[in-house]
């Protein structure tokens, strides 16, 4: 079984196609990156794998529960952390935290020790009783992330995590997505290519809804006949689809 | 019902630590308490007016700071929209009820709060002026005004779903107006009579500070106590449904 499964997911709004048909696996433990411009299609796709988002045709299954038929089973199984970080503004660190494992209907016991567990790894110790809104934008996101992994999912929804980070934000938060891989299946979703480089398993180059190219870097680079992930986007970009 | 609990835990605790809650919710109330009462020292006895003597003056206090638990209320549902926390809350197992239940028993809380902090005031105010006060009267009508609290809460969930942050006060402003002419706040709708007070009826506005005006007068006849509570709770029954039906559509509407 696939952790991520999708035959012809397309999502169609009034005058726009956003997503056209893309047919996707994605193993258990695999850090799967969706690769693209702005408008590309990458959070409507992810938007529907977390059910947040209804696919107008075509199916999607989330450790093999469907995502139109089954979505409090999906639901139970995923953490999302969106492009705006989403958290409790006037909450400190610690209730944010606190208050993801009273939804998820964790016990006191168990709520305090993933409580603690999530600011021992993400590094939020000095800023836990410090409220969420006065955070900088790189201790937000690792909040969001933190949020979004205290129920311990097993598929994990990453959106544009780095968007807006200064470099050593960046180059931070990336370490801390490096120490989650193969613990669980992630899916990234990015513009930014060195990041879709560092992190991931396998690629998908998105280009207008659908995949243009999907696999490892080298297989990329294979097709697109050039080395580097820039390179190998530019021409497959210019180059037409798969 | 546990994650509807979490979520008022959150929303408790958004509400208290922003100022504008305690000058709203709290502070306003408090200020046209004290100045409709230095008023009610200027109206000479013999003009036989009563309506801003502390024990009536009380239950439209009572009514009126409950109009800005509604404005509280849609900006907090408007402003949750606005940004992404409803959306990861969308992707956890929460269901609309939930969200509606943590929205509206925080604002009861609150509402109840205030209740208290007016009966208290208007106690301190009834010992300076020596105006005719019931301290069990005015606790009975904090009770009763829960619908009344209720419904308000409805209406803040209401345009706080339909509208967004910028739209929804300035709606809430025109109910908060409303409330307080055809509420009967400000006023002698009875008094004035006529066609003024056939359109006080039509609004539930006016039943709210019936029913809290009779209950701090210990008057608990089906006229001025029981017929007006029925009307109110009858009206915030159908806001809480309304509220409830529209934030489902919405949730339903923004996962399509």
């Amino acid at each position: 079984m696939y952790a991520i499964e999708t035959k012809g997911l397309v999502k169609k709004y009034k005058t726009k196609t956003a997503v056209k048909g893309i047919d996707l696996t994605v193993g258990e433990g695999e850090l799967f990156a969706l690769l693209g411009v702005n408008g590309a299609g990458k959070t409507t796709t992810i938007r529907m794998l977390a059910c947040l988002s209804t696919p107008s045709e075509g199916e999607g299954f989330v450790e093999g529960h469907s995502i139109l038929t089954d979505k409090t089973a999906v639901k139970a199984m995923i953490g999302i952390s969106p492009q705006d970080t989403a958290v409790a503004e006037k909450l400190t660190v610690r209730e944010n935290l606190a208050f993801i494992a009273d939804v998820y209907g964790l016990d006191k016991t168990k709520a305090k020790a993933r409580v603690d567990e999530m600011i021992s790894m993400f590094g939020l110790g000095e800023y836990e009783n410090t409220r969420a809104k006065t955070l900088s934008g790189g201790w937000k996101r690792k909040l969001s992330i933190a949020m979004a992994l205290l129920p311990e999912p097993r598929v994990l929804f990453l959106d544009e995590p780095t968007l807006g980070l200064d470099v050593l934000a960046r180059r931070e938060l990336w370490r801390a997505i490096k120490k989650l891989k193969g613990k669980m299946t992630i899916i990234l979703t990015t513009h930014y290519m060195e990041e879709a480089e560092e992190l991931s398993d396998r690629i998908a180059i998105m280009i207008d809804g659908s995949f243009a190219a999907v696999g490892t870097l080298a297989e990329i680079e294979r097709k697109a006949g050039v080395t580097g992930l820039e390179n190998a986007f530019v021409a497959i970009a210019e180059g037409g689809r798969e | 019902m546990k994650r509807a609990l979490a979520f008022t835990g959150r929303n408790i605790k958004e509400l208290m630590r922003d100022p504008l809650s305690y000058i709203f919710c709290l502070g306003f109330p408090m200020i046209m308490l004290v100045i409709m009462s230095v008023i009610n020292e200027s109206i000479p006895p013999e003009s036989g007016m009563t309506l801003f003597q502390i024990g009536k003056l009380c239950g439209g206090i009572l009514i009126f700071g409950q109009t800005f638990i509604m404005l509280f209320t849609a900006l907090t549902v408007s402003q949750d929209r606005s940004g992404s926390f409803l959306v990861r809350m969308y992707a956890t197992p929460m269901v609309s009820a939930d969200f509606v239940a943590g929205y509206t028993l925080p604002l009861l809380i609150i509402a109840l709060a205030q209740g208290l902090m007016t009966v208290a005031a208007s106690f301190v105010i009834s010992l300076i002026s020596g105006g005719e006060f019931s301290i069990p009267g005015a606790l009975l009508a904090t009770a009763a005004s829960i619908p009344s609290a209720l419904m308000f809460t409805g209406f803040g969930i209401l345009f706080g779903t339909l509208f967004n942050e910028k739209a929804a006060p300035g709606l809430c402003s025109i109910i908060i107006s409303l409330g307080s002419f055809l509420g009967s706040v400000f006023f002698d709708a009875e008094g004035t009579g006529g066609v003024m007070l056939t359109i006080c009826k039509i609004f539930p506005f006016f039943y709210c500070t019936k029913c809290a005006r009779a209950a701090i007068a210990l008057d608990l006849s089906a006229e001025n106590f029981l017929i007006p509570l029925a009307i109110v709770s009858a009206w915030a029954v159908v806001l809480t449904g309304l509220a409830a039906l529209a934030f489902g559509s919405r949730m339903k509407a923004d996962l399509s």
